[in-house]
């Protein structure tokens, strides 16, 4: 997770800056640096800047007949339905995803943070999920969720609710793509969110205790102020991992019924690799156009809805 | 700059070249690939056959590993198409395609356009198999331009699959299948049982087997001869408006099926009727399924079916030893024995004339109601480059626009005509 490195470095920047290290101690830090920098540069920074350069050639995945396009590809985008589509659909899970898991594990994590037998049992319980590969699950949810032959239609039939086509109904498969991602993922923040408040002083609460606040407000006022920086890595790494998501909607639903869930980076894929001529070119400038929404919006995210709880910290 | 420093540059620098030498390489697809000779020879072969049909293409292979004498070992890697489709072309450019693939003849023109397949127009003398054995059609299939690129493996219409026994508890006899698109409608209904959670007739959201409803009622899609749009026309609109009754108002068809899905609820008889190809046949008889098999039902222009079929081909860039050792197998596909095997396990009508006569093929009921429901073939953008991208792009979503109920019939033909357009302006 790149945001994850960037917030490391940050913290570890500010320590170097206080006092100069010899450089026997630099060495070693390189040393240490290498693999991820190479790792970093292969499958990080080559690709994206090789889908800047692609974004402006026709290029197909054969790569034959190669050509300057200049701004071509964009000009094609700005007229793109799918593209306009699959931007409203990629916000739309963003706008469901992202608040559905903070919230949910905001509530599980101000439960499950007790160093208790219990709490740590239930804390690995919902990391489980995070653990599988998505694809495993969403082809088990898929199978689970079929109106046809799935074990939930089953249960809805025998309730007299008929047979629900969860995935196949255009208004329900984008919050039922949602809901399997969020229990898939809540799990982790709820990891990362436990342990901010295991480490919120005591004597904090105890204070607000002895003048009188309930737990409710003791949570909003002491524990929620606290924990903000954690919540704000939160929040930005989840929207940016759902402004990519692909995996869950490529198993199981295709980017249907009627592209109600057909996604940017989907759109990508099928550009770039499924539907011939395979316009790498024209892919990459989808890839691009995204690259700019993500930067946008982590950049407002970060200068001025989280702000203000990251300056009282 | 210190040694590591110095090391870990030269490190990144060596990964990130050779990261773009592999992007470079594409100019020259499979350039690496240079083995062989007198020795043994092991080929590899990407396939799509997912279904049961691929465990007998795999007996059939093992046989042939088994039994040629010039030391070629055929591997073979089985993957669904979709995955075929979308590894191949990367394969290609970076040099690592298989020695020969096998899959369906519609994705031939593609990869034909983009000069990533062999002409294999020797063929036949290099072999000594005689092209006029095989039905003049299926041979043409795999041809473009008059250069052949690929040699037959299996040739296909789509057929109706019904099961006998849900016909019958609906009162209908099974041994008479609707022969027109109303009498279709008005089976399907009849056995279409929502509490048995029982549906009439599939039409799945993602399968290409359409055209036959448009060419029915004297409609059509494209013509790829002239790139003429011919979609937006009143037939076309009386074909889908009869359809979205059937789908969202009848509620015949379970909603937004995928093909695979049909199949596995035929099998299960939680579906009574199913347009699709031959390879239904050998998941029903394992299932245990009473069903029969026919023609495609007509409408008032007649009844069609569109053709496909499936041929090995050869990635750009094989060796002479490799080419050679492919030809083999390809010869052996076509021979009589095999060409038996093939037909009578799987039901998929013989194209070869001298297997046509064996006894074993004369003698199998499904083969005889297959082959009499193969007289109605029609091509569909068959060689058209475009072929794919039309389906993608416009055929498929209009029809799930108009199976779900999402979008008006007149509106959804409106939408799919202007983006059959902007696919055809690139012919």
């Amino acid at each position: 997770m790149p945001a994850l490195a960037t917030v490391g470095g940050a913290a570890g920047a500010a320590g170097s800056a206080r006092r100069r290290r010899p450089l026997s101690r630099r060495r070693h830090a390189w040393v240490f640096l290498a693999p991820s920098a190479v790792i970093l540069a292969v499958f990080v920074f080559v690709p994206l800047v090789s889908s800047f350069v692609l974004s402006g050639l026709a290029i197909d995945v054969f790569m034959n007949d190669v050509s300057f396009a200049g701004l071509d590809n964009f000009r094609r985008l700005v007229g793109d339905q799918r593209v306009w589509g699959a931007t409203l659909n990629t916000l739309y899970f963003a706008a469901l995803a992202v608040p559905a898991q903070m919230v949910l594990a905001l509530a599980m994590a101000s439960m499950v943070s007790r160093n208790n037998r219990w709490c740590r049992l239930l804390r690995s319980v919902y990391y489980i999920p995070f653990v599988c590969s998505m694809t495993a699950i969403s082809i088990v949810w898929s199978i689970l969720l079929d109106p046809n032959m799935g074990a939930l239609s089953y249960l809805t039939r025998q309730l007299g609710l008929g047979a629900i086509g969860f995935l196949k109904d255009p208004a329900l498969a984008m919050p039922t793509v949602v809901a399997i991602t969020t229990w898939k993922g809540f799990g982790y923040i709820v990891t990362l969110l436990s342990a901010a408040i295991l480490n919120v002083p005591a004597s904090l609460d105890e204070a607000a205790q002895l003048d009188g606040a309930g737990p409710i407000r003791r949570f909003v006022q002491i524990t929620v102020p606290v924990i903000w920086p954690t919540i704000v890595f939160c929040v930005v790494t989840t929207t940016i991992v759902s402004l990519q998501v692909f995996d869950q909607v490529y198993i199981m639903t295709k980017g249907g019924p009627h592209g109600s869930t057909e996604t940017l980076v989907a759109y990508i894929y099928n550009r770039g690799f499924q539907t011939a001529p395979y316009d790498l070119g024209y892919a990459s400038s989808i890839a691009v156009y995204l690259f700019a929404i993500i930067a946008v919006i982590t950049f407002v995210l970060r200068r001025f809805v989280l702000r203000r709880g990251e300056d009282e910290v | 700059m210190s040694h590591i420093a110095r090391i870990s540059a030269i490190i990144a620098t060596a990964a990130m070249t050779t990261s773009l030498a592999a992007c470079g390489d594409g100019a020259d697809p499979g350039g690496s690939k240079t083995e062989g000779g007198d020795g043994p020879v092991s080929l590899s072969l990407w396939t799509v056959f997912t279904g049961s049909d691929g465990d007998i293409l795999r007996e059939i292979v093992d046989k042939y590993n088994d039994s040629n004498d010039k030391g070629i070992t055929i591997n073979l890697d089985i993957m669904p198409n979709d995955q075929l489709q979308q590894k191949l072309p990367a394969a290609i450019s970076t040099g690592t395609a298989p020695d020969f693939v096998l899959f369906g003849v519609e994705f031939l023109p593609t990869y034909v356009a983009s000069g990533s397949l062999e002409d294999i127009s020797d063929f036949w003398d290099k072999t000594g198999v005689d092209p006029d054995n095989y039905l003049e059609r299926v041979v043409q299939l795999a041809q473009v331009d008059g250069k052949q690129y690929g040699t037959p493996m299996q040739y296909n219409l789509q057929y109706l699959y019904w099961n006998k026994d849900l016909f019958e508890a609906a009162g209908l006899d099974p041994d008479k299948p609707p022969a027109t698109l109303d009498e279709l409608a008005d089976y399907a209904v009849k056995l279409t049982d929502p509490d048995k959670n029982q549906f009439g007739l599939a039409l799945p959201v993602d399968a290409s087997a359409y055209p036959q409803f448009f060419w029915a009622n004297g409609g059509d899609i494209d013509d790829p001869a002239t790139n003429t749009n011919l979609l937006d026309s009143p037939e076309n609109l009386a074909t889908l408006e009869w359809a979205a009754d059937l789908a969202v108002n009848k509620k015949v068809t379970p909603q937004a099926v995928t093909g695979s899905e049909a199949d596995t609820m035929l099998q299960n008889g939680q579906l009574a009727m199913l347009m699709s190809g031959p390879w239904q046949i050998n998941g029903l008889r394992s299932q245990g399924v009473d069903f029969g098999v026919g023609p495609i039902p007509g409408g008032s222009a007649g009844a069609f079916s569109p053709e496909g079929g499936c041929a090995y081909m050869i990635p750009k860039g094989a060796d002479s030893a490799k080419r050679d050792a492919t030809y083999d197998f390809m010869a052996y596909w076509l021979s009589d024995e095999i060409m038996k095997e093939w037909s009578v396990r799987n039901g998929f009508p013989v194209f070869s004339k001298s297997a046509a006569e064996l006894p074993e093929v004369t003698g199998d009921e499904v083969l005889k109601s297959i082959s009499a429901a193969t007289t109605i073939g029609r091509d569909y953008n068959l060689g058209y480059p475009l072929a794919a991208q039309i389906d993608k792009d416009a055929i498929w979503p209009l029809w799930e626009a108009v199976l779900t109920g999402s979008t008006q019939p007149a509106e959804a033909l409106k939408s799919a005509s202007e983006a059959l357009d902007s696919i055809l302006a690139q012919g």
